[in-house]
């Protein structure tokens, strides 16, 4: 077991890449209560004195900034005339003011981060790891494998780690989803050339289940409790770190390559070719955003927030 | 032929037309395959193609987006609490800013549209506000969900905020500037939204 914690570290390389697409989750738990109104609820919010404006001018910006009334947050005002939402010209005043939040709308959570001087570090540090290291062996890489081939040795390591999703889907009682993952195992396996290839996905339309020991612990209701960069490996949240060497147990590379090395050198190939897939999938995170610290932090906790909730 | 035999490959003929036949989709998603529609055939045009041709391309993209897309809203939402305090000049100064932003920043995936399969998976409708689910399936095989956030006004349906893979737009901006405006001030963050504008 000491053998595969160390490993566990080592093996850093073949976590995360960085794109938006990665891991985050918590609970809503926190909320405060009828944060989230039904549509039959009587929204209490301020009614303005100005008269209402038609919001059929092409310009809804002009609209919303022609109004005088000041806007009022996300949340209902306690000291407010309650109206029932029929009344037609209050509606229209109301069109000036924030609309509660409808039923399908989601709250907005931020994760804790007293950690943050050192996370910004070692952002700093992954975004050279990145740009000097990881993206030019990637890119060489990418420029002599074609598309297809990585595509299948992604597929090959997805359906070696088959074993972490399968366990944390009965975790979480997820049975179908465990189900799909055997079946999609065997006929990976044999139809799919011991994994290169996806049949399953392909023919028979079976989706994998995307499930690890983070994303169970946050189910069992187990909050995120703050963010943590780690160099190298990327994001993630105190519980899931927690998750991440739980699933080391369960990952069959582990236990199959006896030698640490190896071991390690499997785990650095399988992050390379993946990021050969995903190149510019962080150029694109850093050009979209402000802070890209901060966009990244939020993206993650916003992942892994929508994996425990569950499409 | 015997009769039954007749009958029920008539039938059958029938089911497989009424299968086969289009499932109506709301209002909410019509508009936006519109705007999808639309913007996919300036990128497919041959007549805009080019470098050359860039800036008219973008402008008939630009002209697009802006139908669908409330940016005024998106970015009156990503202000948060800070909307209030602005005056209505600050306003409009800041949600320029913010399409100029979001635009900048995703115009040139739009121009890399290269064939992916758009699968549209229903579009739960709660009086003026709406959510289009999209599932975009991409070369390479992975599938990726995108949430539509609309809202009705008057008969059109308008974007306020896209979700992709669970991640939203909005509050991830959201997330952002309050940070930025807690740990220093508005002004600040204009400097930065223009300089990161300016330099795109």
């Amino acid at each position: 077991m000491k053998i595969v914690y160390s490993i566990s570290i080592l093996s850093m390389f073949c976590l995360i890449v960085f794109p938006m697409l990665c891991p985050a989750g918590d609970l809503t738990a926190s909320l405060p209560e009828g944060f989230i109104l039904q549509p039959d609820e009587v929204i209490q919010v301020k009614v303005a004195m100005a008269p209402p404006e038609p919001s059929t001018s092409g310009s809804s910006v002009d609209t919303i900034i022609s109004s005088s009334e000041p806007l009022a947050s996300f949340h209902p005002i306690e000291d407010s005339i309650p109206i029932s939402q029929s009344d037609e010209s209050i509606r229209l005043a109301l069109a000036n003011i924030p609309p509660p939040p409808s039923k399908v709308e989601e709250p907005v959570e931020m994760i804790a981060d007293p950690l943050e001087p050192v996370n910004r570090a070692f952002f700093q540090f992954n975004d050279k790891f990145y740009f000097w290291i990881l993206k030019p062996v990637a890119s060489g890489y990418k420029a002599i494998i074609p598309e297809d081939g990585r595509v299948g040795v992604r597929n090959f390591f997805s359906n070696l780690t088959t074993p972490i999703r399968l366990v944390n889907c009965l975790l979480q009682a997820k049975f179908k989803g465990a189900g799909n993952e055997t079946v999609r195992f065997l006929l990976n396996t044999t139809f799919g050339l011991v994994g290169f290839l996806d049949p399953a996905k392909k023919e028979f339309k079976i989706q994998k289940q995307e499930a690890d020991f983070g994303q169970t612990l946050g189910v069992w209701g187990i909050g995120p409790a703050f963010f943590i960069n780690w160099p190298i490996l990327g994001p993630s949240s105190a519980r899931d770190t927690v998750g991440y060497v739980g699933d080391l147990f369960l990952d069959p590379e582990n236990y199959l390559i006896a030698s640490i090395p190896i071991n390690l050198a499997a785990k650095s190939y399988d992050q390379v070719n993946e990021t050969s897939l995903v190149l510019g999938e962080y150029e694109d995170l850093k050009k979209a955003a402000l802070d890209p610290y901060l966009a990244l932090k939020d993206a993650y906790h916003q992942y892994r927030q929508n994996k425990i909730r569950g499409r | 032929m015997s009769l039954p035999y007749l009958f029920r490959s008539l039938v059958s003929l029938l089911l497989v037309v009424g299968v086969t036949a289009p499932v109506l989709a709301g209002e909410p998603t019509e508009q936006i395959k519109q705007t999808t529609d639309k913007i996919f055939s300036i990128v497919k045009d041959p007549a805009l193609k080019g470098s050359s041709k860039a800036q008219e391309r973008r402008r008939s993209i630009h002209k697009a987006v802006d139908e669908r897309f409330d940016w005024g809203e998106m970015a009156r939402r990503s202000l948060g609490r800070y909307w209030v305090q602005r005056t209505a000049e600050e306003k409009k100064e800041f949600v320029h800013l913010f399409s100029e932003l979001v635009e900048r920043a995703y115009m040139s995936k739009v121009e890399d549209y290269s064939g992916e399969k758009v699968q549209y998976e229903g579009e739960p409708i709660d009086g003026d506000y709406a959510v289009v689910k999209v599932n975009i399936i991409t070369q390479k095989n992975r599938d990726i969900s995108v949430d539509y956030r609309l809202q009705k006004e008057g008969n059109e349906w308008r974007v306020y905020d896209v979700s992709i893979e669970g991640v939203s737009l909005v509050n991830n901006y959201r997330t952002q500037f309050n940070s930025i405006i807690l740990q220093s001030s508005y002004e600040n963050l204009l400097t930065r939204l223009k300089v990161k504008v300016a330099r795109e």
